[in-house]
């Protein structure tokens, strides 16, 4: 990476996590934990709670038990500009831009806790990483494409160098050809750089490529973790989720 | 043509309204129907000032103070611990009628039902462009443009006005970006409270006379101006309010000056039916 667009990690863990909506859990007794230089993801099927566990980590839905904490920063139940105060850059599954807003004041608002000075330089730095949002700065983000607008995401959050990556979904409704790039060249490149990448994904074959360390939900609870090569040993993982058998080694 | 003039003026009072109005629906997601009830309120504060001393202009920073901090508590001690509810929108709605209602008359009972006015002339008058416009009904134009021309300068080009933008398009998303959604929905209160309050003062002078009720119908041409230009878009409120106000006085040439609001209504019911977004809004908007 050319420009330092995010910092050296921190490590993101949640112990025995139970959060959900009026009281009542959508997510219980979770243990994961994210830590700096890796990707680590987590799949599983529509409805097993991947969206409301992050939306918990970042403040967004309420954390009714356990901890979430950034290193050794309790953060839970923090309102999300504190926790985006503490290097975590959020990036929700839809609604990820502010559609009437131009590029320029999408990447402004994502700058928005920095010294006002500061700002120009760091789009100048996000710029150089996304060049294709250069020539659609005062384009409206709601008149973007779908990559065009994952990019202004990705670049919004990337304004204040985060140390964390959460991010839902980045490749949803994504041409296969631009969602691979996403994943591994940008996002695999943010772990790599040092940052802490904790991701869900839908498409767990994608998700496995890029990723160190695996978390498979399924009816609100982890059943089951580990290393991307072992779960493709994992006969019931393989299964439900990469359609087919084990592979051979 | 002179109707056309008292359609500018109409206009300019109204845009000043509508732009505190629909900036109020658009950050905070409350329509508020008590609006008239604090124009016409910060405009007896400011009568009151006037007859007090104060003269007629100097009396006008009353009147915004007041529909500032009116606003402001109007949503800090009713709306917001209505929102905290999680209830339905048509809750807060009815809400803010019950406070309009108890704004109005609670108004009416304190200061009595008849009708005042300032202590003011209405200066020179003017023939500009066929039109007879007075010097008080110049300086209101005036005050409009300076309000709109200021409003535009704060959403496009000041940070609090981008962070007001994006908190109205996306809350959460704004919180997640580090903008203190708080902070913003209690300023624009104040803000649009502010040219509520003004609106109130400029409304009153221009009618010459006016009592506790007066600003009671005013809701259903903020409404139509609101919803032609758009729900939630300053840009739509200002050309909304300069149609409804114009086509309202300009109607009354031809019609009984006492069904201008009808005319209004009409505006609204034909924008909802066929742009319920209005000119200037999208669908998402709603």
């Amino acid at each position: 990476m050319s420009v330092e667009l995010s910092k050296q990690g921190q490590v993101l863990t949640a112990t025995g996590l139970s959060a959900g909506y009026d009281g009542r859990p959508i997510v219980s007794g979770i243990d994961i934990q994210a830590t700096p230089g890796k990707v680590v993801s987590i799949v599983g099927p529509n409805g097993s709670g991947k969206s409301t566990l992050l939306k918990s980590l970042v403040g967004v839905v309420r954390v009714l038990d356990g901890h979430v904490k950034i290193d050794d920063d309790d953060v839970t139940n923090l309102a999300s500009e504190e926790v985006a105060k503490r290097g975590v850059g959020y990036v929700p599954q839809i609604d990820d831009v502010f559609p009437p807003l131009s590029v320029r004041e999408n990447l402004e608002i994502g700058g928005y806790l920095l010294n006002r000075r500061e700002v120009p330089s760091r789009i100048d730095a996000v710029l150089e990483f996304f060049p294709r949002l250069k020539g659609m700065m005062t384009r409206k983000a709601g008149k973007l494409s779908g990559g065009e607008r994952k990019m202004l995401a990705m670049g919004r959050v990337l304004m204040l160098s985060p140390s964390v990556l959460v991010l839902d979904e980045p490749t949803a409704n994504l041409a296969p050809l631009v969602a691979t790039q996403l994943l591994e060249e940008y996002i695999r490149g943010f772990a790599d750089h040092g940052s802490t990448v904790l991701l869900v994904e839908q498409r767990a074959k994608a998700a496995l490529r890029i990723s160190d360390w695996t978390y498979v939900l399924g009816g609100g609870r982890v059943v089951l973790a580990g290393a991307p090569k072992d779960l493709e040993q994992n006969p019931a993982f393989v299964e439900s989720f990469l359609g087919g058998r084990p592979a051979a080694h | 043509m002179s109707s056309f003039g008292f359609g500018l003026i109409t206009a300019a009072v109204l845009a000043i309204a509508t732009v505190g109005f629909t900036m109020q629906f658009a950050v905070t997601n409350v329509l508020n129907l008590a609006y008239g009830s604090i124009m016409i309120n910060s405009a007896f504060v400011a009568y009151y000032a006037n007859v007090h001393g104060v003269t007629a202009w100097a009396s006008l920073p009353f009147g915004v103070v007041t529909g500032a901090v009116a606003s402001w508590a109007l949503n800090r001690f009713v709306f917001t611990p209505f929102q905290r509810r999680n209830l339905a929108p048509i809750t807060v709605v009815i809400v803010a009628l019950g406070v309009d209602l108890i704004g109005t008359f609670g108004l009416q009972a304190i200061v009595g039902g008849s009708y005042v006015s300032y202590r003011q002339n209405t200066g020179h008058e003017y023939h500009i462009l066929g039109m007879f416009l007075s010097g008080l009904q110049l300086i209101i134009l005036a005050i409009c443009a300076v309000v709109l021309v200021t409003i535009h300068w704060l959403l496009r080009y000041t940070r609090l006005g981008k962070a007001m933008r994006a908190t109205s398009a996306n809350p959460n998303l704004a919180r997640n970006s580090g903008v203190k959604t708080q902070f913003i929905i209690s300023t624009t209160w104040l803000i649009s409270g502010a040219l509520c309050g003004l609106a109130g003062v400029v409304f009153a002078m221009n009618n010459g006379v006016f009592e506790a009720t007066s600003a009671q119908l005013y809701i259903v041409l903020l409404l139509a101006a609101m919803f032609l230009g758009g729900p939630g878009e300053p840009y739509g409120a200002m050309f909304g309010a300069m149609v409804i106000g114009l086509s309202t006085e300009v109607s009354a040439a031809y019609v009984n000056p006492q069904y201008k609001e009808v005319i209004a209504f009409v505006a609204l019911l034909g924008m909802l039916t066929f742009r319920p977004y209005g000119i200037f809004g999208s669908e998402k908007t709603l």
